[in-house]
Formats: C-alpha cells, sequence, structure tokens
C-alpha cells in the first residue's frame, strides 16, 4: 500500500466514522464468508471418517511403519482404541480414568494389536468410535468430565478428541507417504474456538504470566479473530497482535510443528508472541 | 510472513477490524481524492469513502489480489460510486426541472423557485449541451423523457449497447464538465 499523487487530507472523524459503520454492518471478528460451524458430535463423527477412509487406503507394509513414540502405525490405531474406551468409561462415570495417564492408559491396547490383521484393528477401531458416539449422543454434552488429567466439558472433549484423530491420521499419512489432509472449514471452526478457549491454560501452564491482551487472526476458512487475555489479570496488559493460517495454527495446537516453523504477522514484543505460540502447543496430547 | 494486499485481505475475511483500520489509514487519503475529483465536494466525497470501506470490510473476498493492488480496487470502487451519487444527482436535478417546468406552465410559482428552477435547469442543459450530438442525444432520452437503455436503443436505432456506451461515455464527461455549484446549489 502506498501514497498516491492524488492524496488528499481526510477530515477529522471520517475513520471513526467509517470503523463503526463498518463494525455494524458486519461484527469484529466474525469471518466471511460465514458458516455454520459443526456440532462437537459432527466433529467428531467428521474426523473419524476421514481416518477411516485414510485407513482402509493403507497397504500391507504401511501398517508396519513406524509411527509414533515405540508404536507403528497398528499400534497407533491400537493406542485410538483404548483412548476410545477411555472415553467411554469417563462418559460413564469412572472417576479413576482421570487422573489416568494418556499413554500407559492406552498402551496395552496398543501393543496387543501385534501380530492381528490390519483389518481387525480397523473394526475394533471403528466399533470403539461408533461406541464412543453412541454413549456420546445419550450424555450431557456440558456435563464435566475428566479424563487423562484433564478436566472439560464432555463436548470440548468431543472436539479434542477431533483434533487427536486428525493429527493422528497426519502422523500416519507421513509415514505413508500420503499428502496432508485438512479438515472442512465447519470443522475447523470448533477446533480453533477451543484451540483459542485454551490458550489461556496453555498460558498458564508453561508458566506465562505476563499479561498480555493477544489479538489473534487466524486466515483461511474456518479461522477468525479473537481476543484472548492471556497472564496475570491486570488493567495494561501488553498488545500483542498474532497473524497465522488457521491449518499451521492448528498443527501448533497439536504439537506437531513448533512457533519458529510457523509464518506469523506479529505486532508487538516478538518475545511475547513466542511464549504465547509455545502456550498454544503445550497442552497437546499425544 | 510479509504483510501484502493477499494477506490483508485474508485477515479481512478473518473479521480483524485492525485489518481495516490498517487499510483505511493508508487508502483513505487516496479513495477520499478519488471521490473528490468526481465530486467536487466533501460531503459527499466522505459519503464515498464510507461506502467504499464498508464495502471492503463486508464483502473482502470481492478483491482478488491477484487482479491488482487494493488500492487500485478502492479507487475504482471510489470512482463507480461517486460516479453513481453524481448520476442520481442528475436524474434528481432533472426530475426537479422536469417538475418546476411543468408548475411554471400550470401555476404562478414564487419567484424564488422560478429561480432556482430556471438556474438548475440552465446548468443541466449548459453541461448536457456540450456533449457530442449522439451522447447528447441518448442523455436527453434516457434522463429528461425517462427512457431505459433499451427503449434509447430502440428510438435511435442503435443496439442497446452501443446506447449504454454512449450514456457511460456522456456520464464520464459531466461529471467534469458539470460545474460544482450545481451540486453545491442542490
Amino acid at each position: 500500500m502506498t501514497a498516491h499523487r492524488h492524496d488528499q487530507d481526510v477530515p477529522t472523524g471520517l475513520r471513526e466514522r467509517v470503523m463503526t459503520a463498518s463494525r455494524q454492518a458486519r461484527p469484529a471478528g466474525l469471518a466471511v464468508p460465514e458458516i455454520t460451524p459443526d456440532s462437537p458430535m459432527e466433529a467428531f463423527s467428521s474426523a473419524a471418517d476421514a481416518f477411516y477412509d485414510m485407513l482402509i487406503t493403507l497397504s500391507a507394509e504401511d501398517w508396519h511403519r513406524p509411527a509414533l513414540r515405540d508404536l507403528d502405525v497398528q499400534g497407533l490405531v491400537g493406542h485410538l482404541v483404548g483412548v476410545e474406551r477411555d472415553v467411554q468409561r469417563c462418559i460413564a462415570g469412572d472417576e479413576a480414568i482421570g487422573s489416568a495417564n494418556h499413554v500407559e492408559s492406552t498402551q496395552p491396547v496398543a501393543l496387543a494389536q501385534e501380530g492381528r490383521a490390519p483389518a481387525t484393528t480397523t473394526a475394533a477401531w471403528r466399533e470403539a468410535v461408533d461406541r464412543t458416539l453412541a454413549m456420546a449422543s445419550e450424555a450431557d454434552l456440558d456435563a464435566n468430565v475428566a479424563i487423562h488429567g484433564v478436566a472439560l466439558r464432555l463436548r470440548d472433549l468431543l472436539v479434542a478428541r477431533t483434533f487427536e484423530l486428525w493429527t493422528h491420521e497426519n502422523d500416519i499419512r507421513v509415514v505413508a507417504g500420503l499428502a496432508p489432509s485438512v479438515p472442512e472449514p465447519s470443522t475447523l471452526r470448533p477446533m480453533t474456538e477451543l484451540a483459542t478457549a485454551l490458550l489461556p491454560f496453555g498460558a498458564a501452564f508453561t508458566d506465562l504470566h505476563e499479561p498480555i491482551s493477544v489479538h489473534l487472526v487466524l486466515t483461511g476458512a474456518g479461522g477468525g479473530t479473537w481476543d484472548v487475555a492471556v497472564g496475570e489479570p491486570s488493567p495494561e496488559p501488553a498488545e500483542l497482535g498474532i497473524v497465522t493460517d488457521v491449518v499451521g495454527f492448528c498443527r501448533l495446537f497439536a504439537n506437531r510443528i513448533s512457533p519458529a516453523d510457523l509464518e506469523v504477522l506479529v505486532t508487538g514484543d516478538p518475545g511475547h508472541a513466542t511464549s504465547v505460540l509455545t502456550a498454544a502447543a503445550a497442552l497437546a496430547l499425544d | 510472513m510479509e504483510p501484502t494486499d493477499a494477506l490483508l485481505a485474508a485477515r479481512l475475511a478473518a473479521g480483524d477490524d485492525h485489518a481495516l483500520a490498517e487499510a483505511f489509514d493508508h487508502l483513505a487519503p487516496t479513495v477520499y481524492g478519488a471521490a473528490l475529483r468526481v465530486l467536487g465536494e466533501g460531503s459527499a466525497a466522505q459519503d464515498v469513502v464510507q461506502d467504499v470501506f464498508v464495502e471492503l470490510w463486508s464483502h473482502p473476498d470481492r478483491f482478488d489480489p491477484a487482479a491488482g493492488t487494493l488500492g487500485t480496487y478502492l479507487n475504482l470502487l471510489a470512482r463507480h460510486r461517486a460516479v453513481d451519487l453524481l448520476r442520481s444527482e442528475l436524474r434528481r436535478l432533472a426530475r426537479q426541472a422536469r417538475h418546476h417546468r411543468l408548475t411554471l406552465d400550470g401555476h404562478d410559482p414564487s419567484p424564488g423557485d422560478a429561480v432556482a428552477a430556471a438556474d438548475t435547469a440552465d446548468a443541466v442543459r449548459a453541461a448536457v449541451s456540450l456533449l457530442p450530438d449522439d451522447q447528447r442525444q441518448a442523455v436527453e432520452l434516457a434522463y429528461f423523457q425517462g427512457l431505459s437503455y433499451r427503449e434509447v436503443a430502440l428510438a435511435t436505432g442503435i443496439p442497446e449497447g452501443t446506447a449504454k456506451s454512449r450514456l457511460r461515455l456522456a456520464l464520464a464527461k459531466l461529471e467534469t464538465v458539470l460545474d460544482r455549484q450545481l451540486l453545491e446549489s442542490s
């Protein structure tokens, strides 16, 4: 954007008038074109379908490629079977699952897949997901639940699971040499809502106490604009603007890329930006 | 990430009002200048600036960074809005002139009304009379007799597209010919 030779001084008050009229025409923060976000059930179901569609394209060799930690692809799918079973215990009110470890609790099911036919593992996982969906559809989505050291509403847990399925789908895509996938904008929207809502908790988790008012702009379909306060409450927080791509931010939130890997436009202190982006990735569970 | 017009448009689409403020701060002087050049009058030009930025904010997807810069897009938008405003004003003045002519035919207007009507009609007529014959004829038919593009084409025996282009050319010339007084007096 450059100055033009026919520039004219803008009359006093016109800027405020234009900003007010614009915000009346379309509220700030509202992305266009508007999309109808998936419900938590729809988002989770959509992520499960995408995961299944990817699984059935894998070759026999792909199932045995190293995928995550000490798990091959089949073990990783087994891990997800274990997670579904823990979620079902959580929905059923088993309080012990609240303090269970995400990896330790699911590792026996993950390791039990060794030697099984991939189709058997796929069927077990699909059955487990369908059971989770059936139980969630009967449950109060606003009920508080606790699982693997995290307490949240059931509706948020389903969106967190959407993140998990999408993330592991892409873990497998990487090792199988498949192109990465991106959720539909209607699915991304609840994911970004959850990620931004959890940002203050990520800040607390990473000992980011300095009060910062974050103007976070996630560009692309499914994105939007959020103003989030992190750190200690303060009447005069530091102002920070972060602009980045919505999918990149979701990959960061899933701890699949680092803040340094994310292409961002920052206004304010770059150190604050790094701290906030580090906080965004701090709550991810593998 | 480099701040580009494409990124600005993406931020606007994401609902980032800071991006709108940035666009205004950088481009409003140019947009205001473009509107002023057409309208010659500050208040109407401010309305155009408001329309242009509200349009950008409401429909950022209509700006195509591949087709040109945001500044060029907003200037074109400002110019179109200003011409629309001018055209609307021209129609209003033509209606006013007709009304006064009819009033003068049937009644005794007040001396003030008679002078105002005569001034308005004279200003419009003077501006139109400077147009080339084919454009003048199209303007008279469209704005003084209220004919549509199609009817102008039929009446003059020319294709509809030619009628449209003649009117566009005529309006473009009228923008520069019409005295500022014409708008200010309204």
